[in-house]
């Protein structure tokens, strides 16, 4: 993927330039609004990390104008504040994820890849079906291997996120956000614990782990590479 | 009724009407009082007169001359025309058609009968001409009690419609100073609600209500200045520190990639990023309590079904509280609705029932009730656990308040104080209270009806 990174802090932008460089995207960094409105119209990019603080011109200006000049390149906003207001403004603008500084990597990069994948999300797709497991969307029904699993409505939310991003990771917070609309962070892992019964509602009679966790970053569905 | 009574405005102007009208009662009564006195004494001046006179031709001419001067007057038939009658001893009329009973000396209200009218009453004035002879000579008063009805009526006439005029004057005045104040009022009221651009409306008159206003503004101004002053130093402490420690934390990131592997390094940087984010997560604790403060978050306010949120959040952390050997239980009322930001109600109650389990043991039970009591929605969350002694009840929504004084357990102490944040940014509060044992967190919030939701939604569109 061309990603873009528009920070000023050059320690930062380093940060997310090798990391991103790392899991092999072909990263362009920007350390001004300017620069960054600049390559976004010229350039043909995948996902847009911008920062909310740029010098001469702001990463929510900057997304306004993109969004005016119907570029439809996807865009991560990064800020340092945390403020409610904030992120209702970053969201209104026309970005398409949020993500308070400081993150973890893995947090962004799992975020960019979700971002990059909801391109090509198909609207009405009513079955969803990975390692055997199938999802029918419209009759709320879970199987496996042929054997059906009863979810709580919440589990079988969290189970289909996990299929949609199709073995790629999902971050703790990403869950909190996408079943709950939580932005906080509660001390108590509430995703933990529903991942736990889904996974044992789904291992039931020895089947093999349908459920992987990566540790300290999140969750995905089992059996990659 | 009641409403006018507690209003100031209402009941300044009415007052001042009520000096007004007493006022002008005063008056009246005593023009009237003056004007009836100095009638009578003319009266009297014009009685004596006649008296003197008679007396003198008595002494001149005798009760003759007395009888021809008295008859003579009789038949002139003046409009101010006199009485007389001469009393014997006896108390016998021997002259004049006056028909009374013989007078005492002195002025005083006789009673006579008219040939015309019958029993009439008049002012009189006996005289004693002789030791045989008593005059008495007496003017009738009508013209004064007309003169008197005339003047209280055209008085009371005046009166009410003067009280009337004044009265209506007074709910004027009174409307008027109670709609300049509302509007100082109203506008305080969306600043309040988080609309602290608003100022308020001066009518450019340049009268008392301005000179307020003028000075209410600039105090707001003030006060803008210096949060945003706070907004700029708070943004700055959380850029210019939280900056720092993300480079601090991303290093540390890389620096896990590059460790070699065992050796225990990695786990040692694990470790410092596990510290290095406890800090971060202070620093949003207090941003977040500082925005919550602010009031500005109102703004993004909407209907919350509370009802719909607590089962939700019940649902989502039973299975939790159960796997750390405590159990929570839930009674919640449906379609209770409240005007606010759903993620901080829901950040409030996770707050309080993550309270509830990390300061209990295992085995306690939970409880999560939401009623509605009248414009009242209550968030209630009790455990059975030991509870918190009775003097520090009060001291633990502060921030930085922990109990534990060792302070080795996790936290700082502001799970509470954002809860309570959060209560008062949705016009309710926190109580907590003694269960015995265990303790009660209640939030109490203004319900939403929908009545109640059309005054803010009239002030969202006007601002």
């Amino acid at each position: 993927m061309r990603i873009l990174v528009a920070e000023d802090d050059r320690d930062t932008a380093g940060f997310i330039e090798r990391g991103l460089s790392e899991l092999g995207h072909n990263v362009l960094v920007a350390g001004t609004g300017e620069d960054a409105l600049h390559l976004l119209s010229t350039e043909s990019l995948d996902v847009a990390v911008i920062d909310r603080m740029l010098p001469e011109l702001d990463g929510v200006s900057v997304v306004r104008r993109i969004r005016a000049a119907r570029i439809e390149t996807r865009i991560i906003l990064l800020t340092a504040l945390g403020r409610i207001e904030d992120r209702v403004e970053g969201l209104e603008a026309g970005a398409d994820d949020y993500l308070v500084k400081p993150f973890a990597f893995s947090e962004l990069a799992a975020r960019v890849n979700a971002l990059a994948r909801r391109q090509g999300l198909q609207q009405n797709i009513t079955h969803l079906e990975r390692g055997g497991i199938e999802l029918d969307l419209l009759k709320r029904k879970v199987t496996r291997d042929g054997d059906q699993v009863i979810l709580q409505p919440r589990e079988f939310r969290l189970l289909e996120e996990l299929i949609r991003e199709d073995g790629k990771i999902v971050t703790r917070t990403m869950l909190l956000e996408r079943i709950w609309s939580y932005h906080f962070d509660p001390q108590t892992n509430i995703v933990e614990t529903h991942i736990s019964r889904i996974r044992a509602k789904l291992n039931e009679g020895g089947k093999p782990d349908a459920i992987e966790t990566v540790r300290g970053v999140g969750y995905r569905m089992a059996g990659n590479d | 009724m009641t409403r006018w009574r507690s209003s100031a405005a209402y009941r300044l102007a009415l007052l001042n009407f009520a000096v007004f009208a007493a006022g002008l009662a005063v008056l009246g009564t005593v023009v009237f009082v003056v004007m009836h006195i100095s009638f009578v004494r003319q009266l009297d001046a014009g009685i004596a007169e006649e008296a003197r006179t008679l007396a003198s031709e008595y002494k001149s001419g005798g009760g003759r001359e007395l009888g021809e001067a008295i008859a003579e007057r009789e038949q002139a038939g003046s409009p101010e025309r006199m009485l007389y009658a001469v009393f014997a001893p006896d108390g016998r009329r021997i002259g004049g058609s006056l028909r009374a009973k013989r007078p005492n000396l002195g002025f005083h209200r006789v009673t006579f009968i008219d040939p015309r009218e019958g029993v009439d009453v008049a002012r009189g004035l006996g005289v004693d001409l002789s030791p045989n002879e008593r005059l008495l000579v007496a003017a009738d008063g009508d013209w004064i009690e007309r003169i008197d009805r005339t003047v209280v009526g055209v008085f009371l006439g005046a009166f009410i419609v003067a009280c009337a005029l004044g009265f209506l004057a007074a709910a004027v005045l009174g409307r008027y100073l109670r709609g300049r104040l509302r509007s100082i009022s109203s506008t305080a009221e969306a600043i309040i609600a988080g609309h602290v651009r608003r100022r308020m409306p001066v009518s450019g008159r340049g009268d008392e209500f301005d000179e307020l206003a003028k000075t209410l503004n600039r105090m707001l101004d003030r006060i803008e200045g210096l949060l945003e002053n706070l907004r700029q130093i708070s943004s700055d402490i959380a850029h210019d520190l939280r900056t720092p420690l993300a480079r601090l934390r991303s290093r540390l990131e890389e620096g896990v990639l590059r460790a070699p592997a065992g050796g225990g390094t990695v786990q040692l940087i694990e470790d410092s990023i596990g510290q290095v984010d406890d800090v971060l997560a202070l620093f949003a604790a207090i941003l977040r309590i500082a925005e919550v403060e602010s009031g500005e978050t109102r703004r993004f306010f909407g209907p919350v079904d509370v009802s719909d949120l607590a089962t939700e959040l019940a649902e989502s952390y039973a299975p939790a509280i159960a796997d750390g050997g405590r159990n929570l239980l839930w009674r919640i009322e449906p379609g209770l609705m409240v005007e606010g930001d759903r993620e901080l109600l829901a950040q409030a109650l996770v707050n309080l029932i993550e309270n509830a389990q990390s300061h209990t043991p295992p085995g306690t039970l939970i409880r999560l009730t939401a009623i509605g009591a009248g414009e009242h929605v209550c968030l209630q969350v009790m455990d059975d656990g030991p509870g918190v002694p009775e003097v520090d009840l009060a001291r633990i929504p502060k921030r930085f308040t922990r109990l534990d004084t060792s302070r080795n357990r996790k936290g700082y102490g502001l799970g509470l104080n954002l809860v309570s944040a959060a209560a008062r940014l949705h016009r309710g509060h926190l109580q907590l209270k003694n269960g015995k044992p265990g303790l009660i967190a209640i939030i109490d919030l203004p319900r939403l009806t929908a009545l109640a939701s059309e005054p803010e939604a009239a002030l969202a569109i006007e601002t």
